[in-house]
């Protein structure tokens, strides 16, 4: 199944964290979202695999703009 | 004397540098990014140039699109305002080539400026003192060892040419050294295009102590006082307040002697501060120098009655200052309150529209710097100031409780604003003392918003 990382908040994205092939567990901070200078983490809720990353530095952001999409292999929640 | 100036900036200080400039019959430019669409102040100026997108790297960031804009619109004249491009040498540089008046010192002296190790030796070369450490950059880890082994830990590692609050980590311990000193040239060949880092020693509760000057192309410098910002979260000043209550009128002399030493020796012409730290006992450690409009200007306004932005642009209009030291008078107190668009709890930011606001009754002894209006939106891609609140008094008691009255009326609904987180601070029996340094966020409101996030970039 794959899920998106979407952003939380609005603003620039500031970095993201991961790569394709990554693994990454649910909490983990993928990404980094600069909104009015301060850096906000987003955090995958899924253990999953990086298929892709859809943001890069200084994109813009809307809640919900997908920056990271995940092969995911199980849910913690 | 400048004719038509272009503001290369957005927010509350277009409004305030658009004010000087009708005082002075100067015509203004100002620009927009698609997210200012809808600016206030693009209704009070003779031109607004749409420059590009919301993303400041290809708005307010583009030297291309700013040069552009000043072209088209037969500006010129550049101010820079603050943040954003004010301190890049490389668009002073830029202005100055394009054949417009650059209102700021000249690139070269912004070039120097802009590492801390040149200001670090100049303040050497003319006997102020500054923060213990290294001189220049440390080519390698073992130098921070040799260096913690002989004056101990925490230390810090500075990026030379770090700003904004980036570029500064602490160091804990030795068994550290190695991880820390690679991640700082790592975060400054990012961010700053250069790796090089110095060391800086800690000094405990520090208050911050910084001096407004203005120097003109003919030698003369006047100090127009120092301002203490000691109130700060996440290295960004939140209360600034003039005079300090910790320096004496002999104090003052000494900081007066330093600061005069130094703008001489950098050749600096224009508006500017020297910041520095007092360490608990009482003694004076300068800091950098910035080469730029601050965002508190307005305190010292209000305890000289001279106007800085006026000062800028007939100092770049290369007439010289109208008054000297001795007409200087730095009467009664005033305070600035600094309302950002964030939770008052967690300081997390709250961009969007404002669909309430009611401003305080303004006057001699209140004055407030702002962009707002109904409807307004505050958009996520910028800085979160939204207001500035300057009191006046005939004392700190005074300024403190008009200050406090002026916040009460000020009501912004529709995004969440810092004004109660402001008069918290404003009442709290240390701040009404006096009796506080840079820790005060820390100590007195329990860790106020450093429980989240990272470091903001300024």
């Amino acid at each position: 199944m794959e899920k998106s990382v979407n952003a939380i908040i609005p603003g620039l994205c500031a970095r993201v964290v991961v790569n394709e092939g990554d693994k990454v567990s649910a909490g983990q901070e993928v990404a980094v979202i600069n909104c009015m200078k301060t850096e906000i983490s987003v955090t995958s809720e899924w253990n999953g695999t990086v298929k892709s990353v859809l943001s890069k530095e200084w994109d813009e952001l809307e809640v919900g703009t997908p920056m990271v999409m995940l092969a995911v292999t199980g849910t913690d929640t | 004397m400048i004719k038509r100036l272009l503001i290369a900036n957005r927010g509350e200080i277009v409004t305030r540098i658009i004010r000087t400039c009708k005082e002075m019959g100067i015509a203004t430019v100002a620009v927009y990014s698609e997210a200012d669409r809808e600016a206030p102040y693009l209704d009070m100026v003779d031109e607004a140039v749409h420059i590009g997108p919301s993303n400041p790297l290809h708005s307010y960031l583009s030297i291309d699109a700013l040069i552009d804009a000043a072209r088209k619109s037969g500006a010129d004249a550049v101010h820079p305002g603050y943040g954003f491009l004010s301190e890049r040498a490389i668009f002073a540089q830029a202005v100055v080539s394009a054949g417009l008046v650059w209102v700021g010192p000249p690139p070269e002296v912004m070039r120097s400026i802009s590492s801390k190790c040149y200001c670090r030796h100049l303040a050497d070369s003319v006997g102020v003192p500054f923060i213990p450490g290294t001189l220049d950059p440390v080519n390698d880890p073992q130098d921070v060892v040799a260096y913690g082994r002989e004056h101990g830990y925490p230390l810090f590692l500075k990026l030379d040419k770090g700003g904004g609050g980036k570029g500064i980590e602490m160091v804990p311990s030795e068994d550290q050294v190695e991880q820390i000193f690679q991640r700082t040239c790592s975060i400054g060949n990012m961010a700053f295009g250069s790796g090089a880092c110095y060391i800086e020693k800690v000094i405990d509760r520090p208050r911050h102590i910084e001096i407004q000057f203005v120097a003109d192309n003919y030698g003369n410098c006047v100090l127009l006082g120092e301002r203490e910002c000691s109130i700060q979260r996440r290295h960004q000043k939140i209360i600034e307040e003039a005079p300090s209550v910790v320096v004496t009128e002999q104090d003052r002399e000494l900081l007066f002697d330093y600061s005069r030493r130094l703008v001489r020796r950098m050749n600096y012409h224009g508006a500017g501060t020297l910041e520095g730290l007092r360490s608990a006992d009482g003694r004076h450690h300068f800091m950098e120098v910035n080469a730029r409009l601050q965002v508190e200007h307005g305190v010292s306004e209000l305890l000289t009655g001279i106007d800085i932005v006026k000062c800028q642009l007939e100092i770049a209009s290369g007439e010289p200052l109208r008054f000297r030291q001795e007409d200087i008078g730095l009467r009664g107190h005033a305070i600035e309150a600094r309302i950002y668009a964030e939770d008052p709890e967690t300081f997390l930011p709250s961009p969007g529209r404002i669909n309430g606001l009611q401003l305080p009754e303004t006057g001699r002894d209140l004055r407030v710097d702002h962009a707002l209006e109904h409807n307004c939106s505050v958009p996520p891609y910028y800085d979160p100031l939204l207001a500035k609140v300057i009191s006046w008094g005939e004392d700190r008691t005074r300024a403190r409780e008009r200050l406090i009255s002026g916040l009460e009326q000020f009501v912004i609904d529709g995004v969440k604003s810092t004004i109660s987180a402001n008069l918290r601070i404003l009442r709290h029996p240390n701040f009404a003392s006096g009796d506080f340094s840079t820790a005060f966020m820390n100590e007195c409101f329990n860790n106020m918003g450093s429980h989240f996030g990272k470091e903001g970039p300024r």
